[in-house]
């Protein structure tokens, strides 16, 4: 996820290379802070923040911003690797083994706090995806993660079918939880996070085949 | 006899009827560029696709803003007349193969327009574009609403609501997107999806009054 030198690599290191690794580590933690400006930028505003809004958030200048990353587009895929790698980090399946429902509700309440937290930083990350593959590769692994999470929490339902109808559920499901869906149910119908959750609760309940005795 | 005025034909007038066709033609430049590439076409481009000036689109239009706005109410206008309510009548699974081919296809159209839309709601400061999109979700419930009421009908009021929202984040453009673009989904596939999804979703179809007393 990061350039930093795992323990181990290389043997012992001389002392030069001490040096040089606490020279590194100060970078790193400047890497940090300007992915960390960015994010909080964007919760705040909603919008791509430019490349001086960023510095003076962090406390550095625009210069140290482009010895780090080449470009602002390198520093968006940055951002999204830190943003998966905390919200895995803080997304730990739960009640995998509960019954149907204490599962689907598990599902919800966790998908609706990621969209809640998430949201502005996925639609600017996730805005102009042209000429940046890295950063299209990095949306449709965050795609590819909340499918998986659903299919490991409904594994009993969805392994009751055949694999063209799980197909089909998976699809569906994939729409109802989308980041703009849970964002319409607040922004645009004023659902509170309960009404919100509920409405998902409820389609999910319906969408799910039956749970095998 | 009284005299009878001879009836006069309305006359035409010819330079409005031309400069309301070069507002169309300019208008239909901008969406049919923005189907080919899925990105804000510049006032260049849209005056050497429908062969007028730049400055004519700017005689026509006050900025790009009121062309995209323009544009949308085109295609809103064109989606209404192309896809009437059909089969509003018909048994469940007629009304949900309609109510879905009907909105794959507007989806197919205007994904484009759509995406754009979006993009440049909140930079739009008379609200005019956040209107439209406003308008164009509300056409999509009304529909569903209009062909699911007996579904619709035998639930609570809050639980309509909620599974309308439901319906509505289903069968939106961006679902519809994915399915083709990310999921390599034919047209028909992705239909097949949607029906199967809206069919579980829906609550059982109410038996006629007419059908349960005989039964």
């Amino acid at each position: 996820m990061t350039d930093a030198v795992q323990p181990g690599d290389g043997g012992a290191p001389a002392l030069g290379e001490a040096r040089i690794d606490g020279r590194r580590l100060r970078s790193e933690r400047t890497r940090r802070l300007i992915i960390e400006a960015y994010i909080a930028l964007v919760r705040e505003t909603g919008r791509m923040p430019t490349a001086a809004q960023i510095a003076e958030r962090a406390g550095y200048s625009v210069r140290s911003i482009f010895e780090r990353f080449p470009d602002l587009t390198a520093l968006r895929v940055a951002v999204t690797d830190y943003s998966i790698a905390e919200a895995r980090a803080n997304g730990a399946l739960r009640d995998l083994d509960a019954d149907r429902l204490t599962r689907i509700r598990s599902q919800v309440t966790q998908r609706g706090g990621g969209c809640e937290r998430w949201l502005p930083l996925w639609r600017v990350l996730s805005s102009d995806l042209s000429g940046a593959p890295d950063l299209q590769q990095r949306i449709g692994m965050i795609r590819q993660l909340i499918v998986m999470r659903m299919e490991m929490m409904f594994r009993p339902e969805l392994s009751s079918v055949s694999d063209a109808v799980r197909k089909k559920i998976m699809l569906a499901l994939e729409a109802l939880l989308d980041f703009e869906s849970w964002a319409r149910m607040r922004e645009l119908y004023g659902l509170s996070f309960e009404e919100a959750c509920a409405v998902w609760v409820k389609a999910i309940d319906r969408l799910l085949p039956q749970t095998p005795a | 006899m009284p005299d009878v005025p001879p009836i006069k034909p309305p006359r035409i007038d010819g330079r409005r009827l031309r400069s309301e066709r070069t507002k169309q033609l300019i208008i239909e430049a901008f969406l049919s560029l923005l189907r080919e590439t899925p990105q804000m076409p510049t006032a260049v481009q849209i005056a050497e696709r429908a062969g007028y000036s730049v400055r004519s689109i700017f005689e026509r239009f006050p900025d790009l803003n009121a062309l995209r706005i323009a544009a949308t109410d085109y295609s809103l206008a064109q989606a209404l007349a192309l896809a009437p309510p059909r089969g509003a009548d018909g048994d469940r699974e007629t009304r949900l193969r309609a109510q879905v081919t009907t909105r794959a296809h507007t989806c197919e159209r205007g994904i484009a327009l759509w995406r754009v839309l979006l993009q440049f709601a909140d930079q739009d400061e008379t609200g005019q574009l956040r209107q439209r999109v406003a308008r164009g979700r509300e056409t999509t419930v009304s529909r569903m609403e209009l062909m699911y009421r007996a579904e619709l009908s035998t639930l609570p009021e809050d639980e309509r609501r909620q599974l309308l929202i439901a319906l509505e984040a289903l069968t939106d453009f961006e679902s519809w997107a994915r399915m083709r673009e990310q999921h390599g989904l034919s047209f028909d596939e992705a239909c097949e999806v949607w029906i199967h999804a809206i069919d579980r979703l829906l609550p059982p179809t109410p038996v006629p009054v007419a059908a349960s007393a005989a039964a």
